[in-house]
């Protein structure tokens, strides 16, 4: 009983982490329709980029921060450069997934020529544990739930309560008639990809923050766990990814206890290929067909 | 045999091996528009099959490696089952794409497949010993009486006979009818399915073919360098078959044999010498890293898949379209 308790807690933890990814990744496939895989290689960049900025004495939120703004710059310009025009041009779905892998691997490379193949860390977590109804969490893990539900939250009353995030609902579920109602759909396209790509640099930097240590690899990953649980709520659906990254956490955790800890990725694989296979538009797909935010 | 000799054998076992995984590939990605990023899975299942078909029981070896079966079989079964293994794997990752599944979808779908066989394979100790791998196999010694120097090139011989039988197979789909059939498939699935086409069936045949290429690929490429593991299969492997098909021409059979011999050759092997430019060993002991130019080798095939896509889609051998009573169809 303890076991599973505590395994719900890191499951929570890392849930939050999956959540912040996946809700990322959620709101720029809502506004492109691109399955974009660099966006592992995006989150490896966001943690080397906190690794670099601790190694100066900066402190980890704030890296954090920092990270977030300039992943977020790297993926407008990846639209801008690489996607978008590719887009224009007509060149098939399965052709544009190539490029997004092609590109994540000569990132995760360009990363490894510049820092190193061999594991990195953060450096030593402060010492303080909460007790909360049998879960152990460390003070990071803590301020990183409380962090991702504050970004969600913010996400939330953009997305429903202001004009841009009216506008950004608009262009992604029919950008040639929110272009004709008066939005600037490319503006409010570069806005949703600054944002993703700042959930991304955050959430990599998080992810650093909460491992021992990690890797160039770490983005690709992770990547999988992230599509998982954005699939799950339905892709293009921020709120689905929300629910989505916890499932997937607890789900992911709850087998690393109870089995072989080295099947902690296979139980995020598992759920992708039968949600693919079974329910490609996600568990709440028709219950949120009427309401969609960005689909 | 001089070590020039010996890295011509080394490099033309390389070259037969990675252009049936290629030709494997562009018959599912190129011709019959599945983006198959498990490809690699297909090459392992053959290599794997080959390893266990080959090594004896794992007491009778020491016990120092794990592994299931262990049957101590001859070469030709072996390769046989290699490729039969190849051929079922290849239809297990193409029932991803059973279900009409976007593209991408259907790339995501193979892409975590193949993660999920690397996950498994390397925690999973008592299946093929893991990480670690499996090492130490019988030598084949096709003409065992001879020198050694004769039986390399023996091998290379082998090596060209599977080509040559796998060519005629593979031409067999992407010609004639049949390969009339993928292409219209590939082009527009609703109008094939639309003239009676059974989409589904036709895609798991092509998974079948273009897998036992694969395992055809695995079994012989490992009886030549006598050990394999997790290592030698990691995703990105595929995209350096991809790059081969897209770059040489995606859907033509000469273009993409072209293209594995620019991408396989060339540039993977190329960059094992810029070790030797003055320069760059300066970097890299400068930096401590002695690994430099692999990394470079994988910024320099994901740029030119990029680029290719970007500037020239049909390759550098386009996809010959047949023309029916003089209009190009």
């Amino acid at each position: 009983m303890q076991l599973l308790i505590e395994a719900i807690g890191f499951g929570i933890a890392s849930g939050a982490v999956i959540a912040l990814g996946a809700v990322g990744f959620s709101v720029q496939f809502g506004m492109s329709n691109v399955l974009n895989i660099t966006y592992g290689a995006l989150m490896t960049l966001g943690a080397y980029i906190g690794l670099f900025l601790i190694d100066r004495g900066i402190s980890p939120w704030a890296a954090l921060a920092i990270a977030g703004v300039v992943v977020g710059a790297a993926s407008v310009a990846f639209n801008r450069g690489l996607l978008a025009p590719l887009v224009r041009r007509g060149t098939r779905a399965f052709a544009i997934v190539i490029v997004t892998v092609s590109a994540g691997v000569v990132l995760q490379y360009v990363i490894v020529v510049f820092a190193g193949p061999d594991a990195k860390s953060y450096g030593e977590q402060s010492g303080q544990t909460f007790h909360l109804l049998g879960m152990v969490l460390t003070a990071s893990e803590v301020t990183i739930v409380v962090l991702a539900a504050a970004l969600m939250l913010g996400l939330h009353l953009l997305l429903t309560r202001t004009t841009l995030g009216r506008a950004m609902r608009a262009t992604a579920s029919n950008r040639i008639l929110a272009q004709s109602c008066g939005i600037a759909t490319d503006r409010i396209s570069d806005i949703a990809w600054m944002l993703s790509g700042m959930l991304c640099g955050a959430a990599g930097v998080a992810l650093a923050i909460t491992t021992v240590s990690f890797d160039f690899s770490l983005g690709a990953v992770f990547l999988i766990p992230m599509i998982a649980a954005a699939v799950l709520g339905g892709i293009g659906q921020p709120y689905g990814a929300m629910v989505g990254g916890l499932v997937v956490g607890v789900a992911s955790e709850l087998a690393a206890a109870f089995t072989n800890p080295a099947y902690r990725e296979v139980v995020a694989f598992g759920i992708l290929i039968v949600m693919l296979l079974v329910r490609p538009h996600g568990l709440f797909g028709a219950a949120w067909a009427t309401r969609r935010l960005m689909a | 045999m001089g070590a020039w000799e010996y890295y011509l054998v080394v490099l033309l076992v390389y070259l037969g091996t990675d252009l049936l995984a290629a030709w494997g590939l562009n018959l599912e990605f190129g011709v019959t528009g599945v983006a198959n990023l498990g490809y690699i899975v297909t090459i392992a299942a053959g290599a794997y099959a080959y390893v266990i078909c080959t090594l004896g029981s794992p007491a009778s070896a020491g016990g120092f490696q794990e592994y299931v079966g262990g049957f101590g079989l001859p070469f030709p079964v072996a390769l046989a089952a290699g490729i039969v293994a190849g051929s079922v794997v290849g239809v297990l990752i193409g029932v991803t794409g059973l279900k009409r599944l976007r593209q991408d979808y259907q790339a995501i779908a193979m892409l975590v497949v193949s993660l999920m066989a690397a996950t498994v394979v390397t925690a999973d100790t008592p299946f093929l010993n893991g990480n670690a791998g499996l090492v130490i196999l019988p030598q084949f010694a096709p003409l065992s009486d001879q020198d050694p120097e004769v039986q390399r090139w023996v091998y290379v011989g082998i090596v060209a006979a599977v080509c040559v039988l796998g060519y005629l197979v593979l031409r067999r789909f992407t010609t004639g009818p049949i390969g009339r059939t993928l292409r219209a498939v590939r082009d527009d699935e609703y109008a094939a399915a639309a003239i009676g086409k059974d989409i589904v069936v036709l895609r798991l045949v092509v998974q079948a073919a273009g897998g036992a290429l694969g395992g055809a690929s695995g079994a012989l490429l490992v009886a030549f360098i006598g050990g394999w593991s997790p290592g030698a299969w990691a995703y990105v492997e595929t995209l350096a078959l991809l790059t081969a098909v897209i770059v040489g021409g995606m859907g033509n059979d000469r273009g993409v044999s072209v293209g594995t011999f620019l991408i396989a050759i060339l540039i993977l092997q190329g960059v094992q010498f810029l070790n030797d430019v003055p320069a760059l060993k300066a970097i890299e002991g400068l930096l401590n890293r002695p690994a430099l130019t692999q990394d470079l080798g994988w910024i320099v095939l994901g740029t030119l898949t990029i680029l290719f896509i970007w500037f020239r889609p049909q390759g550098i051998l386009p996809e010959r379209r047949p023309k029916y009573g003089g209009i190009r169809g």
